[in-house]
């Protein structure tokens, strides 16, 4: 009797709690001004708190995959090149970088006298050495396809050679990367995390019980990687850039999946980028918060992936149905503070972008046209035809596709296509997708690694891409003028033929539609205002380099989140 | 019976609830101005694009679909009262076949009989089965299946909520297998089974009836927890609890999208508890 009357108590307290928490009107919280808004002094010291809904997938350079990673690890690792404030390929740890006249070889000027986490010196030898590492056979790097046009790539992906051929060191200081067919996409790919310099004490293969230690602004502690919670980076006190970083050190609390803007409120956050669509809306229209809020480039885009190797996607025209019955702008409408539709492959931010170049459309008629085409004729007023059997769609719970699929879903029931959702965890979905014949239709996007259309095209629709095992072409989608265009563009120099190969590519692809486009999206950023040089960088998700911070009051001090006391309060009162 | 309900309050309460409950799930959808899985992107959607608040054309306002709450809530109390419901008639038929058998073989007055082991298999299962947390085992089942449809939560719900209606039956057996009746039908040389089905399954059924409806309560709540931690069954099915996911992100843009299936769920869990109540002080009244 106890026992029922404590739940009875407790069901009213609960119920009390929720009309006293949503009674009133939260506004948001007054944003922290800075110590010495007009002093533009850099100031040294301090620790900028920030938070990711997931976690990094790792501390070693060649396995890194996605953007946050390899942002992070830019902060350990100083590469020959780098991505600067404009999103241009620039030196890092190159001095200089000449190209020869015929695009077949990079020749590198290394800065001398720089050092390790570890304090020994870093040369040419640890740039072979960490180039060979990690495209050793036996690392497993999700990208090493970028660096294929290396000479002797193929030997050493291979175990046929002991060396990589085109990686030569020839001085202390210079080194030169030698490839076997131009690539237009070659330094680019070479920003990136994968094949940033690791110390000596990486060794020549791949281990993952290695501890991370490099030649960036930062350094990981012992223990600042706690898989799933935290991340902690220190000043690197001899980084080759004399002054910099100005912060002590960076944290990160991992795996925030909820609750962002709490923490961010109640100063236990000095930066926020993972907001929800309502608490973004609320940032983008408060006078006070606009100058600390910025939305960043659209990095990446999402679509609806039709596995063209199962029924019905087997068959163009089911697949060109799918495009035309997808309303874009009704899903853009789920997260509009971070979504733009999308209508092909490369999103509007990229280089490389054709705004001339419509892609798909939503077109209800024309894809019940595209139906009755295939052999699978609807009649929306009596339900009658189309594809007989349930389309099974894999989707990560929890996730926003989990919301855009619904909208798509109705959709597709309108021209004959009936889609059940089978929920899994991310990475079932991952396994189940990258894997042959496994899943008819799911979510795919992609990030961008390096400013340029071939990092999206030639992993996701080249038949190269097509593995049995960790395919990264999800629709299993072959073209042979796509595979043509895709590859003469990588060659060409000329921007403007490129320009003219990536179109005819996008256009075949939209055409053929193995993916139905969606949307574009990004992030938007809010900062406090002590949080000062904090710029949305054009690759990076987050570039803390320069920043510093100009805080006044003791951050414990501030008080806790309005609606959190008085949820306490009604708590308390009713029990 | 009556006599009991009629004098308490909270059992009047609890039972104009439960009616309330599924005259809202028998009525609701058929009333609702809209169907429950269908957007309306422009009339569920403010100038902001955010999902519009309580009006007269959606009563309970719309969801982060742009879909209508009240026909979507309306929905969810067919399918918690359903899993409610079924997965406690599973439950219950397995705890009581469960508790009727262990208590009929237990051994009397702490001395052994020979069919004593059955009891003590059945009931150290019982045990190992109360020491792992309910919903813990709930949730790791529902995150372990491939695609959670109503049926599978049924299911997972029904196996694994029988083990305390078990002990309890098991208890009740114990003390009615002494009394007279079933003594002399013994004696008049019925089986075991046909004592165990007409003499006793009868005389426990009362304490079942009061078990069953309080695990009503837990079962609808269980199935709001699978829901919530998106272990439950997938969109666009609208259980409360994934309700009360979709909602979390809207809690100050769009209170509603919470305080509804939060509501929900308190009111009939509830008001099943008031009702179990009820009918536990009138069957200890009776007796």
């Amino acid at each position: 009797m106890r026992s029922t009357r404590a739940i009875e108590r407790a069901l009213m307290a609960v119920a009390v709690s929720l009309v006293g928490a949503f009674g009133c009107n939260g506004a948001l919280e007054s944003p922290f001004a800075a110590a010495h808004p007009d002093d533009d002094t850099p100031r040294r010291g301090g620790t900028l708190h920030l938070a990711s809904f997931a976690d990094i997938a790792t501390l070693d350079p060649p396995i890194a995959s996605d953007m946050f990673t390899s942002s992070v690890l830019r902060l350990v690792y100083a590469g020959l090149v780098d991505f600067d404030a404009n999103g241009n390929v620039a030196p890092d740890l190159a001095s200089r970088v000449d190209e020869s006249d015929d695009g077949l070889a990079y020749r590198f000027m290394l800065r001398e006298g720089v050092r390790f986490h570890d304090g020994a010196e870093l040369t040419a030898g640890d740039v072979k050495r960490s180039i060979e590492r990690a495209l050793a056979p036996t690392t497993p790097s999700p990208t090493a396809g970028f660096y294929e046009s290396i000479e002797g790539f193929e030997a050493y992906t291979k175990g046929e050679a002991p060396h990589l051929e085109g990686v030569v060191v020839e001085g202390r200081y210079l080194v030169t990367i030698r490839l076997h067919e131009r690539d237009s996409a070659f330094l680019p790919a070479l920003a990136m995390a994968a094949l940033r310099v690791t110390c000596p004490s990486a060794g020549d293969t791949y281990s993952p019980s290695w501890a991370a230690c490099g030649a960036g602004p930062f350094r990981v502690p012992p223990g600042g990687w706690e898989r799933g919670r935290t991340l902690t980076l220190v000043r690197n006190e001899s980084y080759f850039r004399a002054g910099l970083p100005y912060l002590d050190a960076v944290t990160w609390q991992l795996n925030v999946v909820h609750g962002e803007d709490f923490k961010f409120a109640r100063g236990e956050l000095d930066v926020v980028r993972d907001l929800t669509q309502p608490e973004t809306v609320r940032y983008q229209a408060d006078e006070r918060w606009k100058p600390f809020g910025a939305l960043e480039k659209m990095h990446g885009m999402q679509g609806e992936s039709m596995n063209t190797e199962i029924p019905p996607f087997d068959n163009v025209e089911v697949r060109r149905a799918v495009a035309s019955a997808i309303d874009r702008d009704h899903i853009v409408m789920l997260k509009s503070s971070n979504l733009t539709a999308l209508t092909k492959p490369v999103p509007p931010d990229l280089p490389g972008y054709d705004p001339q170049l419509e892609g798909q459309r939503y077109d209800h008629a024309a894809a019940l046209q595209h139906m009755k085409n295939a052999g699978y004729a609807f009649d929306p007023a009596t339900g009658r035809g189309g594809w007989p059997a349930p389309i099974v769609y894999d989707v990560a719970k929890q996730s926003m596709q989990e919301v855009t699929a619904q909208s798509m879903q109705q959709d597709l029931a309108k021209i004959g296509l009936r889609v059940e959702l089978r929920m899994s965890s991310l990475s079932t979905l991952y396994s189940i997708t990258h894997r042959r014949g496994k899943s008819q239709m799911s979510p795919q996007g992609w990030q961008e690694d390096f400013p340029d259309p071939s990092d999206f095209l030639d992993p996701l629709f080249s038949s190269k891409a097509i593995n049995e095992e960790d395919s990264t072409n999800y629709a299993f989608y072959r073209s042979a003028p796509v595979d043509d265009a895709l590859a003469r563009a990588r060659r060409e120099r000329d921007p403007k033929t490129r320009a003219r190969l990536y179109e005819s590519a996008e256009r075949t692809i939209c055409d053929d539609a193995p993916w139905a486009f969606e949307f574009a999206y990004r992030f938007f950023q809010v900062h406090q205002p002590y949080v000062r040089n904090l710029h949305v960088h054009p690759v990076w998700t987050t570039d803390v380099i320069e920043v510093w911070l100009d805080r006044d009051r003791d951050r414990l001090a501030r008080a806790e989140a309005p609606l959190v006391r008085r949820l306490f309060a009604s708590l308390r009162g009713a029990l | 019976m009556r006599g009991g309900l009629r004098g308490g309050r909270a059992a009047k309460a609890g039972l104009a609830i439960v009616v309330a409950l599924v005259a809202f799930a028998a009525l609701g959808p058929l009333i609702a101005p809209h169907d429950a899985f269908t957007s309306d992107f422009v009339r569920g959607a403010s100038p902001l694009r955010m999902p519009i608040g309580p009006s007269r054309y959606f009563w309970f306002g719309a969801d982060r679909v742009y879909r209508d709450e009240f026909a979507r809530l309306a929905v969810g109390a067919r399918l918690s009262l359903a899993i409610g419901v079924l997965s406690t008639a599973i439950a219950t038929a397995i705890g009581a076949a469960v508790g009727i058998v262990a208590g009929w073989f237990a051994a009397r007055d702490g001395g052994r009989a020979s069919w004593s082991i059955v009891d003590v298999v059945l009931m150290r299962a019982v045990d190992v089965g109360l020491a792992f947390p309910f919903l813990l085992l709930v949730m790791a089942i529902g995150a372990a299946l491939d695609r959670t449809t109503a049926t599978t939560v049924i299911l997972v719900l029904g196996a694994t909520g029988w083990l305390g209606t078990a002990r309890v039956v098991r208890a009740k057996t114990m003390q009615v297998r002494s009394l007279d009746f079933i003594v002399a039908a013994r004696a008049l040389g019925r089986s075991t089974p046909g004592i165990l089905w007409r003499h006793v399954l009868p005389n426990v059924s009362g304490v079942l009836a009061i078990v069953a409806t309080l695990s009503v309560a837990q079962m609808i709540l269980a199935e709001s927890v699978l829901g919530y931690l998106g272990v439950g069954i997938g969109p666009p099915a609208p259980t409360w609890g994934r309700m009360l996911y979709e909602g979390q992100d809207y809690y100050l843009a769009g209170p509603w999208l919470v305080a509804a299936p939060a509501a929900a769920i308190v009111i009939a869990v509830l008001g099943f508890h008031l009702l179990g109540e009820g009918l536990r002080n009138a069957l200890d009244a009776r007796d």
